[in-house]
């Protein structure tokens, strides 16, 4: 039997006089793989924001794996479990894409308070995996800063990895890529979702990924929840269709 | 009322001294806010001007006479200058800094402080400057004030008052105030950004040159004033938050009278009583007293 | 892909960046340095060397960390006062001291100096960019009137004097030698740390904060950990540096030292672990051989500086980096 392991409860916030979220409620079961959609400015993003610490909520309750979580800071949430992947690739742009993954897989392991030991080798059998993982073995040597667009969100994503998440939160993971990248990448996550039971919450604009990758729909508008089923039902859905889907012409 | 005496001296001296770091403060603010350059050789430009205002002074005495009105064009003359000076250099050096990252930025314009330190020392010498207008004290509040800080304050007063009609009543002044928030916001004006950005930073410097002049015949000017300055207009501009000219204003009084009252209990500590402020305000509110928490 | 053949000088490369062949020129360079002919340029060379920890340990904050201090004179000049005031309380009459009470006035320096950078460090780390600059210079300069000012306890002014070593350091080939001896250890530390997953972590820190702190990293606790680091490293240059110069004084603490750092980091290139010392190599001895000829030097390296931030940014490590690179691509 699954069981929840994430649970959101009445969250708030305002950012001065805007309603970003009003009083969300949300739920996702062990092994989910959903997918929150919305116009831009819906609170898609904040939603995230809020999840992982990076802004306190004004009010609710979040709750992770039985504990409450809720204005815990970032690097904790993190520790927790929770792994996310940002909108705008979000990498360390000075090291090269091996020591990208490498940072994150050494701070996964908790040893990056280790003055001594040899920064090159620990953790580096993880980091190959995980270059492997995402088809970025032959891109290791090369400056982060200097890659393609796809290529840094496609790191973005092997550094969400490396965490070893059992929630996977990903704002928007396909941005920026062409069609064949977007694919792999897609496939890459439900692999992920299917072999090693990661949890995983995505939003997308590409309504086509939408429908094909998540098999649960959530309509963000306004900071407010209107629509929480299946894709298919999402799709029948007439507020949907006023609020978002129709300017996509489905 | 002779009890009080000791403090109406320094709460003038103090006064005036607030004046001469907001004249300087508001520019560095000023530049700060709108190219997001943190000018190291600002007091330095400040102490130039001093010199310059003083060869400007001694060569008008010489050609009609001493007199203490010759201190209105000497001072008019050396803003002037220095205003082009300021054009020229953010054109030749400055702007060259602005895509690069904080410690270039700032290691230029220390080199400036260098250089220009240097060449005063060049064409001045060694010697300290000060221009004597023979004004006689006056007894105010059972003590004899120097009227001239008077005049110092007052156009302190009067340059604030001036700076803020210009930031919000008038076209250009407005659009400057627009680059603090947002430098597309500029571009979408139509107002080419260079020419905004080599304008404010002449404005910043004719502000110090005008303080420059005021202060000469109140304190000698000499070598190595002007690192004393700097630091203390980089803690006036972080009390008051950086961008905010009121915050500006009044973060030069702060510092002015407590710099000014700190010399009668704790001579040598003075400036470490302005680096305590400057720290409480760090910790407690970055963005400092009047600022938003915009860039942070 | 195929694998090149490689020469020595390239595997070098490969390890260490530049950082390899240029710390190897420089160690040739500094056991030469003492078959000059007369003291003067052994003297200058202990300079270079005690500076030039001082500027490395600099670079832990800016080239690994992201962050500029103006106040990290203040942990040079602390651990130079607590080995200065021990070394006077274990002098004797004569103003002697022995080998045992000498070293152990120097050890005292370093933790003293970590002291100091807890206590600043817990306030700065809260902070970045443009604030943690101006942050760390106040708490330098207030470090600085404390020290000039509390005359009872640190002779203010005056500074302390008479910090004459024992009979064989005062040799300066012997002194030379001692202290390339305790700087060579402690870069070897140093370039462990750099490149251990805590170095990494810095990295991290750097490049992007807000990511680091979702990689699991407490971005505080791990910058004031380096802040800490790079304020010991600061203290032993500055133990070192009374008994090298007889004296000490508030100066050590102000931001003018501060600025030093700096300077030879920036000539030098802190994006290289070895950049500080190539730039301490440069500014010291610069500044020596001007300062025979001009009481200008002020000038002289306000004009290198402008040419190195306009033309060399990166330092000139940055620059022949960039050529090595370009040159490989070319390939």
């Amino acid at each position: 039997m699954s069981r929840t392991i994430l649970q959101v409860v009445n969250l708030e916030k305002h950012f001065g006089g805007v309603h970003v979220a009003k009083t969300i409620n949300y739920a996702m079961e062990e092994g989910e793989q959903s997918a929150i959609i919305g116009p831009n400015g819906a609170g898609k993003s904040t939603f995230m924001n809020l999840l992982t610490g990076y802004h306190r909520p004004d009010g609710g309750k979040v709750v992770f794996d039985s504990h409450d979580i809720t204005g815990m800071p970032p690097h904790k949430v993190v520790r927790r479990g929770i792994s996310r992947a940002f909108q705008v690739s979000s990498i360390f742009t000075q090291m090269t894409v091996c020591e990208n993954v490498r940072a994150a897989v050494q701070a996964q392991m908790r040893v990056t308070l280790q003055l001594f030991a040899s920064g090159r080798r620990l953790g580096a059998e993880e980091t190959e995996r995980v270059l492997a993982l995402c088809g970025l073995e032959g891109k290791r040597d090369l400056a982060a800063g200097a890659l393609a667009q796809g290529d840094k969100k496609r790191l973005e994503l092997a550094i969400a990895l490396a965490g070893k998440p059992r929630l996977l939160l990903l704002d928007e993971p396909t941005a920026g890529m062409s069609i064949d990248e977007a694919r792999s990448t897609m496939a890459l996550v439900d692999r992920l979702n299917r072999e090693l039971n990661v949890t995983v919450l995505f939003t997308e604009h590409d309504m086509g990924i939408v429908f094909n990758h998540a098999r649960r729909l959530t309509l963000l508008h306004r900071g407010e929840v209107i629509l929480d089923d299946t894709p298919e039902k999402v799709r029948a859905d007439a507020t949907a269709q006023r609020v978002y889907l129709g300017e996509h012409h489905l | 009322m002779d009890d009080f005496a000791p403090y109406a001296l320094q709460l003038f001296s103090g006064l005036s001294r607030a004046m001469v770091l907001f004249l300087l403060s508001a520019g560095l603010s000023l530049i700060f806010g709108v190219m997001n350059i943190l000018n190291f050789a600002h007091a330095t430009l400040w102490l130039v001007s001093g010199y310059v205002t003083f060869s400007i002074f001694a060569f008008l005495s010489q050609q009609f006479g001493a007199s203490p009105w010759l201190l209105v064009p000497a001072v008019a003359g050396a803003v002037l200058l220095m205003a082009l000076f300021g054009f020229a250099l953010e054109r030749l050096l400055i702007r060259h800094t602005y895509e690069r990252e904080l410690p270039e930025q700032l290691l230029l314009t220390f080199a400036l402080v260098l250089i220009l330190g240097d060449m005063i020392k060049l064409i001045w010498g060694l010697e300290n400057r000060r221009i004597n207008l023979g004004v006689q004290p006056v007894e105010m509040l059972g003590t004899l004030v120097n009227p001239y800080q008077f005049v110092i304050i007052g156009t302190g007063v009067a340059v604030a008052a001036g700076l803020w009609l210009f930031l919000h009543r008038t076209r250009l002044g407005k659009i400057v105030r627009a680059a603090v928030y947002s430098r597309n916001m500029v571009s979408a004006l139509g107002i080419p950004i260079p020419t905004i950005y080599a304008l404010v930073f002449a404005l910043g410097v004719g502000l110090a040159a005008l303080a420059g002049g005021v202060f000469l015949p109140l304190l000698p000017m000499a070598l190595g004033v002007d690192l004393d300055i700097i630091v203390q207009c980089f803690a006036v501009v972080v009390i008051g938050g950086f961008g905010s000219m009121l915050g500006t204003f009044v973060a030069s009084i702060i510092v002015g009278v407590v710099y000014a009252f700190s010399i009668l209990f704790w001579p040598d500590g003075a400036l470490a009583m302005i680096f305590l402020i400057v720290i409480a305000v760090l910790i407690w509110r970055p963005w400092g007293l009047f600022g938003t928490e915009l860039r942070y | 892909m195929t694998p090149r053949s490689q020469g020595p000088l390239a595997r070098l490369y490969g390890g260490f960046g530049l950082s390899g062949p240029v710390a190897l020129l420089l160690a040739l360079a500094a056991i030469a340095v003492p078959w000059l002919p007369g003291k003067f340029w052994t003297h200058v060379g202990t300079e270079v060397l005690i500076l030039g920890l001082f500027a490395m340990s600099f670079n832990l904050l800016y080239g690994y960390m992201g962050q500029i201090s103006f106040g990290h004179a203040a942990f040079f000049g602390v651990g130079a006062y607590a080995t200065a005031m021990l070394f006077t309380a274990l002098k004797d009459a004569d103003g002697q001291i022995g080998v045992g009470a000498f070293l152990l006035s120097l050890v005292v320096g370093p933790p003293v100096a970590a002291l100091a950078a807890i206590v600043v460090g817990f306030f700065c780390v809260r902070l970045t960019g443009i604030y943690f600059a101006i942050l760390t210079l106040a708490f330098g300069e207030l470090l600085f009137y404390i020290v000039f000012s509390w005359y009872s306890f640190t002779k203010g002014d005056d500074g302390i004097q008479g910090l004459l070593p024992p009979p064989f350091f005062q040799d300066p080939t012997n002194f030379y030698f001692f202290t390339l001896a305790i700087v060579v250890l402690a870069l070897a530390a140093m370039w462990r740390i750099t490149e251990s997953p805590f170095g990494y972590a810095m990295r991290t820190l750097r490049d992007n904060q807000r990511r680091a702190a979702f990689l699991g990293t407490s971005v505080r606790a791990h910058m004031l950990a380096n802040f800490v680091i790079a304020g010991t490293f600061a203290g032993l240059a500055g133990a070192l540096w009374g008994p090298f110069s007889r004296s000490v004084n508030p100066v050590l603490l102000g931001w003018g030292e501060s600025g030093i750092a700096v300077f030879m980091t920036l000539i030098g290139g802190g994006g290289s672990f070895i950049g500080p010392m190539l730039g301490s190599v440069i500014y010291t001895m610069l500044q020596a051989v001007v300062k025979m000829y001009t009481v200008y030097w002020p000038l002289t390296i306000g004009i290198i500086i402008l040419l190195i931030v306009l033309f060399a940014p990166g330092g000139i490590l940055g620059l022949i980096d960039r050529r090595i690179r370009a040159a490989r691509d070319r390939q």
